[in-house]
């Protein structure tokens, strides 16, 4: 029995709680974040302790308090790394780990991975969503919760799902409520949705206060209405939503934008469990379970491992917890559910190589996700497909999918900065930047 | 369009080759079924650099069949068929050191020797022509009538011109014979009846065609960055050091394992490249190697260190023992074509070398000579069927 | 650490621990695109999308959304290089 470490990659919900769980087997674990603090994007946490603490539900702030509190009591059984970025398993089974303090590529040799990087928000092109201004209500909600601060002037938030309830709730009480939530779905015309989702009583309660704070607001909540295309109008933009049989315009300096959340988009990796290095996912990057469950799948894919290791049995415990998050998730998920407009000729679809649909339409209609992709360039660039992909799926259904991308798991999975990778196994490397600086003062 | 009598062609390889064959094998006037056993350039093709290169090639056969190759590419994008895909552009070859230099210097005179137009270029030529190069590079020969062109780009556009049945995922277990003749080729999906037959499988035809272990796989792992600009070269010319050469010429160098391209690519990113490993026929990449082609790469072109690595790969290059590619009509199967190990040079040569398979199918002289390519040198194994 | 970067020579305040989208959000400066028009700005803020990809001097390229400011930075768009930060 080796005492390699588990490598855990992620120190959000999902990563805490695989971390601990493994860490409380006796097993030594190294967790790496990308960001310079614990959290994830759900308790990511306010910059400053004189940042005002945005509205979230009292139990989210207990959960995190009780993993940090577990973490700070593992001690050195939890090797915690932040400002890490995990660039993927290469050739040689190294898992490789890209140190942003320090400039440096490093490769772990870890007894397995527990890939705990949350989930992608989806974002339904249309014109000009590439436009400076327009943003994804999660990223938006992050950086609330980092500042204190909501964006400044008038603000839309617009798409489907729950995430722009709470999200506007938060933009009201940081003091600049949005001028409307408009969601594309028709939520009250699908009473069973909502009947069953009155199973879980915390989440239902969660969205109920969202909901009195946009009333108390007076935030318009708008079901049917989707957003067509934005266009700048010097500062601000033009948000132009059809509503039915009726258009109007919104004139905004934000647009916050999301159609809920895609799992296994943030690496691309697929779990093995019979390599050399077994691979699991855990928490919203494998499945879209929330916040709540997401520490309980932690502990599910942390028993997995140990079993997979041969230093422990699986453990059945948090099956009930993961069966209520499913049925209440899938319940959302019809509550919601609405095709979105189908995007004209010009909308971007790769924002990174700058494609549009026209480039689409362009290619052979009977190309395999491949081709698209090797032929296309959709989702070549630096984002790696991670917004688009789900896009160019929509948009060719019909494309041959077993042909998807190249059978050999790639990396980096993540853009990774040449110099620092050049250092990699390399003895001379310096350890101090190694980008030419001008000594001229600008 | 095609009449009843015209001759039904498979080409098993849906590269650069392969759609180039199935492209004139069309514009001939036979029927064509392109055999892919994933999807068009997803091999070599779809991962390597784009060079359309007569200054990297061997004296003798290789650069003189690089220089018919390239005059070709410019044919076919004044004809229209290639229009907007090649990029004339220069290829830089670099020395560091006096030994590499001399090396430089020899190459030079046969390239001239060829007929190739070659201007010695002097450390402080370089740096003006490519400012920020490495101050280690001490001399290089520019070769300006080279180009660049892409292989998925190009492969592409040939399918596009000419519309062959083309089956995806399908590998080709077998050939079909009938006697002495080639009758088609078996397929996981079941088989498919052909007059004549082109093997343009990449590594993948050593087993189809029964030559046994005259064809090795040779891995090369790349690595490609992001955007140094939006769009164009972000370096005026195709960079390769003199090592790279001396692995091509079969000299031993101090680093024969790599041979460093920077290859600026329209987009603004750069292609790097590339390990020359052995026998190896997988396609994953590994940190120390792409570490140690960066390494060359940034001591070749310093700015690189401001730029990220977005992607590696490896393609597998198919390599003959002898260092010729394999043309020609099959030695004991009749109506069976062979256009193969081609290693490094598939994108250069591959348009060519499909035009000149086409014709052989159709049993027809290909209007350049490629005798020394045909597979007759070799003693023939078991054929697969 | 509060202090001062700089996007493109323009001087832009941050607050401790913050990272650089935050305090250019804050200084109203949401485009980060370069002179070519390419559109680049503070999208996902979870460093999945790329879109906030900046130069900062002595960094090379790296997401605004995840990179803590410090006092005294240089950054510019991310196809300039060093040359416009």
């Amino acid at each position: 029995m080796s005492d390699a470490p588990v490598l855990v990659v992620g120190a959000g919900p999902a990563g805490l709680g695989a971390a601990l769980a493994l860490a409380q087997a006796g097993v030594p674990v190294v967790l790496t974040e990308q960001r310079d603090a614990i959290g994830g994007a759900i308790h990511r946490q306010p910059a400053s302790p004189q940042v005002p603490k945005v509205l979230r539900p009292a139990r989210h702030a207990r959960s995190f308090a009780m993993l940090a509190a577990g973490l700070a009591a593992a001690g050195g059984r939890i090797d915690l790394r932040t400002s890490t970025v995990f660039l993927g398993l290469d050739g040689a089974d190294n898992a490789l780990i890209d140190d942003r303090r320090r400039q440096r590529v490093e490769a772990l040799s870890p007894a397995g991975i527990i890939l705990a990087t949350g989930a992608v928000e989806k974002v339904h092109p249309f014109p000009g969503w590439e436009l400076p201004g327009v943003m994804t209500a999660g990223g938006a909600q992050v950086l609330l919760k980092e500042t204190g601060r909501a964006p400044d002037g008038p603000v839309l938030v617009a798409g489907s799902g729950p995430l722009l309830l709470a999200v506007a709730a938060q933009l009201a009480a940081a003091g600049n409520p949005p001028v409307a939530v408009l969601e594309r779905g028709r939520p009250w015309r699908r009473p069973t949705a909502l009947a069953a989702m009155l199973a879980s009583p915390a989440n239902v309660a969660e969205g109920v206060g969202y909901a009195a704070r946009l009333l108390r607001h007076g935030v318009p909540y708008v079901t049917g209405a989707a957003v067509t295309a934005v266009r700048t109008q010097g500062d601000d933009l033009d948000v132009m939503v059809r509503h039915g049989a009726a258009e109007r315009t919104y004139r905004v300096r934000h647009l916050l934008v999301h159609d809920g959340l895609r799992a296994g988009a943030s690496t691309g990796i697929t779990e093995t469990r019979d390599g050399p290095v077994p691979v699991l996912l855990a928490g919203d990057g494998r499945e879209i379970l929330g916040a709540d469950a997401a520490v309980a799948d932690g502990r599910r894919a942390a028993a997995e491992m140990l079993a997979l290791l041969g230093r422990g049995a699986a453990s059945a415990g948090d099956e009930q917890t993961l069966g209520a998050a499913r049925r209440f998730q899938a319940a959302l998920a019809r509550l919601c559910e609405a095709p979105p407009p189908s995007p004209p000729p010009e909308t971007l679809v790769c924002r990174c190589e700058g494609l549009r649909v026209a480039d689409l339409d362009h290619l052979r209609p009977d190309a395999s996700m491949r081709e698209l992709r090797l032929v296309g360039r959709f989702g070549m660039g630096p984002c790696q497909g991670r917004f688009c992909g789900a896009s160019v799926a929509a948009l060719r259904p019909d494309a041959d999918p077993s042909l998807k991308a190249s059978a050999v798991p790639r990396w980096p999975v993540r853009p990774v900065s040449l110099a620092s990778l050049a250092g990699f196994g390399d003895p001379a490397a310096r350890t101090n930047p190694r980008i030419h600086q001008d000594t001229e003062d600008r | 369009m095609h009449s009843r009598s015209s001759p039904h062609v498979v080409v098993v390889g849906a590269g650069i080759v392969g759609a180039a064959a199935a492209f004139f094998l069309e514009a001939a006037g036979a029927r064509v079924t392109l055999v892919e056993a994933e999807a068009p350039a997803a091999g070599a093709t779809g991962a390597s650099d784009g060079a359309v290169s007569v200054a990297s090639k061997r004296p003798g056969p290789m650069m003189a069949l690089a220089l018919e190759a390239r005059a070709f590419y410019r044919e076919l994008a004044a004809r229209g068929v290639l229009e907007g895909l090649f990029h004339p552009r220069s290829t830089f070859l670099l020395a560091r050191g006096d030994e590499e230099a001399s090396l430089l210097e020899r190459h030079g005179a046969d390239l001239a020797a060829a007929g190739e137009r070659v201007v010695a270029r002097s450390a402080v030529d370089l740096r003006r022509l490519l400012p920020g190069l490495g101050a280690s590079v001490t001399a290089g020969i520019e070769v300006p009538d080279d180009g660049h062109a892409i292989g998925y780009e190009i492969t592409a556009r040939f399918l596009a011109r000419s519309r062959p049945a083309l089956r995806r995922a399908t590998p080709v277990r077998a050939l079909k014979l009938r006697g002495d003749r080639v009758a088609g080729v078996v397929t996981a999906q079941g088989e498919i009846a052909a007059d004549r037959v082109i093997v343009a499988a990449g590594i993948g035809s050593a087993v189809l065609i029964g030559l046994g272990d005259v064809l090795v796989p040779r891995k090369g792992q790349m690595a490609v960055t992001d955007r140094a600009q939006p769009s164009g070269p972000a370096i005026g010319g195709h960079l390769m050091a003199a090592t790279y050469l001396a692995a091509k010429r079969g000299i031993s160098l101090d680093k024969p394992h790599i041979g460093l391209v920077i290859d600026p690519l329209v987009t603004g990113q750069f292609l790097i490249g590339g390990s020359r490993e052995e026998n190896r026929s997988d396609r994953r990449t590994d940190a120390a190697t792409i570490a140690a082609i960066l390494r060359e790469a940034l001591d070749f072109y310093p700015p690189l260190a401001g730029r990220r690595v977005i992607r590696t790969f490896a393609g597998i290059r198919t390599a003959c023992r002898d260092g010729l590619p394999i043309v020609g009509p099959h030695p004991a199967v009749d109506g069976l074509v062979v256009a193969t190990g081609f290693e490094g040079d598939g994108i250069c040569l591959g348009p060519l070398m499909g035009a000149c398979a086409a014709r052989l199918a159709l049993g027809e002289a290909p209007a350049t000579d490629v005798s020394v390519l045909s597979p007759r040198r070799f003693a023939v194994r078991e054929v697969a069927q | 650490m509060t202090g001062t970067f700089f996007w493109q020579g323009r001087r832009v305040p941050f607050g401790e621990g913050q990272t650089l989208a935050a305090a250019l959000l804050a200084a109203g400066l949401r485009d980060l695109g370069g002179p070519d028009g390419r559109p680049a700005r503070i999208f996902c803020g979870i460093g999945a999308c790329q879109a906030c990809a900046v130069t900062v001097e002595g960094l090379g390229v790296v997401e605004a959304c995840l990179t803590p400011a410090v006092d005294g930075m240089r950054l510019g768009p991310a196809m300039t290089g060093d040359d416009h930060v």
